[in-house]
């Protein structure tokens, strides 16, 4: 009986360990696929190959900074804080626009490890 | 942005009535931290950004949940702000005329309901985008256009609502039938749609009656929930017709050759011609042409026109409908310019859908100084004549440079009149220009109100000014007005002040910034 519950606690503390580690790895591949789509719906207008935002964030940090998707320096609380509080020409973006479950996703979607990018 | 309480209400009084609002939308959608309010700013505020700052948001999901919010604003008259997307920059953006207002943001009732292809008309929630639409339309292929303003990242019934316009004309015309609530919560349905069932709602824009759609236009008598919205066939053809003209007198003949056309119809819309300053304003820093203080000097000029290889003025006029209509009406037009010019106008043959989606590129224009920047917009109404839309273009220019500031000026006509869109530019940071800026924007309403010329839309910040160069007999109209919103808002709770329309609650704010 002892043994037994030593064997549960051992494989429950392995499982919560390996989940621990991929979430550090991948995030939740279903988040970021909210944040894609939140992101598609919500800033691509300004935030894509052509746009405004693409367009002054070029200006402003150079090209190779400009498309947020492909950025890798992106922190969780400055894109919030961008995102709320507006940034330079960039408007604020209010909790109806964007809700915050669709905050968490955005942010987990520019913030996920991106794939090399392809020569 | 630290609280502002609506004028009148207590702490206690203000936490209470958005604890109700929360018991009755939920407390997810009542946003009253100091974030929230500041996601409701001005991001292109003229003056102080506190001038006009929310005291928060609600956001209703349903009529029903309009309904209760505007009882809970009577009970504890809290001034509410409805709003659509938002998006309305160089007007206001997100924010109320006073401060201490609540946005009630209409953002998440955004369903498209109907579309309809055969009879040309939509039917749209308040939260429904521009891009929202494009979307829809294309994604079906449902062979229908819609007019999209410069910025496409509003809502179609917030920009219509505004009266707002494109080169297809203004939008508040396409209006035939709103579903709208009072400001004490009965929801009514204008022109056909009054009949319970009425199946031509849509379709017919007066009904039986007085017609109600324009009072609801630039008004604070109601709260719009639906909006049926004309929409127009895609068209079997077009035909773009560049027009580049070199000197800035050059408006006058062509005010006087297209303003026939568009009466009689060879034209449509509204036959737009836009100063050279707007081809550098988007693409380009001002720093890269000039660093003066003053308006940017006539050689400058030359030189942006160079480089981008433009007129003086500058405007597509777009010819569309059936190929050989078009190519009829392209000969009147090109015949009318012969009279006045030997330029060729270069001419471009389009199948009829290649229209351009909604955009926001034209936004980028604010970082013209280079920092955070914004705009506002004077846009009076005169008549469609030659010799008058030159007086005044010169005029506004030579106020421009009186002021120092960056001449940018279109002109909109409809065969009738003409609108006189002039877009001021600023730097958010430099207090001084500003002051520039409010000094030209005085000074443009008064040599307006001379001419008998008047605005058809205005900032929040001057919304007072512009409602009193509406004079005729001590502003008759707006106590006209003034007198209907006491009538339909006993306690003045829905967007007080917005275009000079004061209910008694509040008529102590008029003025005040
Ligand atoms: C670069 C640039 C270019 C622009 N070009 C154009 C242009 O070509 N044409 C043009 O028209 N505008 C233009 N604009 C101005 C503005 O951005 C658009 O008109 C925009 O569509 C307005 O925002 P919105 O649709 O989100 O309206 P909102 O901000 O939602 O609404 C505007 C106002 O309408 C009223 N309102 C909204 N919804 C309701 C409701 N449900 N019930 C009652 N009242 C309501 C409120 O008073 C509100 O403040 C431009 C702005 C910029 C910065």
């Amino acid at each position: 009986m002892r043994a037994r519950t030593l064997v549960l606690v051992v494989v429950a503390l392995a499982s919560a360990f390996s989940g621990a580690a991929m979430a550090a790895a991948a995030p939740d591949a279903a988040l970021v696929a909210r944040g894609k789509a939140a992101f598609t719906h919500r800033c691509s207008m300004c935030h894509r190959d052509g746009g405004t935002g693409t367009f002054i964030l070029a200006r402003r940090l150079g090209a190779a900074k400009s498309l947020l998707e492909q950025r890798t320096d992106l922190d969780p609380t400055y894109v919030r804080t961008v995102v709320r509080w507006g940034l330079v020409n960039m408007p604020r973006i209010s909790r109806v626009e964007l809700p915050e479950p669709d905050m968490d996703a955005l942010v987990a979607y520019l913030t996920a490890p991106k794939a090399p990018a392809t020569p | 942005m630290k609280l502002i309480l609506p004028p009148g209400l207590t702490k206690t009084q203000f936490d209470q009535a958005m604890a109700a609002f929360a018991r009755a939308i939920g407390k997810e959608w009542v946003l009253a931290t100091d974030e929230d309010r500041e996601t409701y700013l001005d991001q292109y505020a003229p003056g102080r950004e506190d001038s006009h700052a929310a005291a928060g948001a609600i956001a209703p999901g349903s009529v029903e949940e309009v309904q209760a919010c505007l009882k809970i604003a009577n009970e504890y008259r809290v001034p509410l702000w409805p709003m659509s997307r938002g998006k309305n920059f160089g007007y206001g953006g997100a924010a109320p005329r006073m401060s201490g207002t609540v946005m009630l943001d209409m953002g998440r009732m955004n369903r498209i309901l109907e579309v309809n292809a055969k009879a040309g008309y939509c039917i749209v929630e308040p939260g429904v985008g521009f891009f929202d639409m494009w979307e829809y339309l294309r994604s079906r292929k449902i062979p229908l256009q819609m007019g999209i303003p410069g910025n496409g990242w509003g809502s179609i019934v917030g920009n219509a609502l505004e009266r707002g316009f494109s080169p297809a004309g203004d939008h508040s015309n396409n209006i035939c039938g709103l579903e709208v609530l009072t400001p004490t919560g009965e929801l009514i349905r204008t022109g056909m749609g009054a009949m319970e069932g009425g199946k031509a709602w849509a379709l017919f824009k007066h009904g039986f009656g007085p017609s109600w759609d324009q009072m609801v236009v630039q008004g604070n008598f109601f709260v719009v929930t639906k909006m049926c919205l004309w929409m127009k066939p895609e068209d079997e053809a077009a035909i773009s017709v560049e027009v580049k003209l070199d000197k800035p007198a050059d408006i006058g003949w062509f005010t006087e050759t297209v303003t026939p056309l568009r009466l009689r119809g060879v034209l449509d819309g509204y036959v737009r011609l836009t100063s050279f300053q707007a081809t550098a304003t988007v693409p380009t820093l001002r720093k890269e042409w000039y660093q003066g203080r003053d308006s940017i000097p006539d050689d400058v000029v030359t030189k942006i026109r160079e480089r981008f290889n433009v007129g003086w003025w500058n405007g597509p006029i777009r010819l569309s409908g059936y190929s050989d209509v078009c190519e009829a009406n392209l000969k009147r037009l090109l015949d009318g310019f012969a009279k006045h010019t030997k330029q060729e106008f270069k001419v471009t043959r389009l199948a009829g859908n290649a229209v351009s989606g909604p955009t926001t590129y034209p936004l980028q224009m604010v970082n013209w100084f280079g920092g955070r920047g914004g705009h506002i917009g004077y846009s009076p109404v005169m008549p469609a004549d030659g010799k008058l839309v030159l007086e005044q273009f010169e005029r506004t220019r030579r106020r421009f440079i009186e002021f120092g500031l960056d001449y940018s000026g279109t002109f909109y006509n409809d065969g009738r009149s003409a609108t006189n869109v002039n877009l001021i530019l600023y730097d958010k940071d430099d207090a001084e220009q500003k002051e520039r800026v409010r000094k030209l924007f005085v000074a443009l309403i008064k040599d307006a109100k001379e001419q008998g010329y008047g605005e058809y839309r205005t900032h929040l910040s001057y919304m007072d000014d512009v409602a009193d160069s509406y004079d005729f007999n001590h502003n008759a109209l707006r106590k006209l007005n003034e007198r209907m919103k006491d009538a339909l808002d006993p306690n003045g709770i829905l967007a007080p002040g917005r275009n000079g329309i004061w209910p008694k609650a509040f008529r102590d704010q008029r003025g005040k910034l």
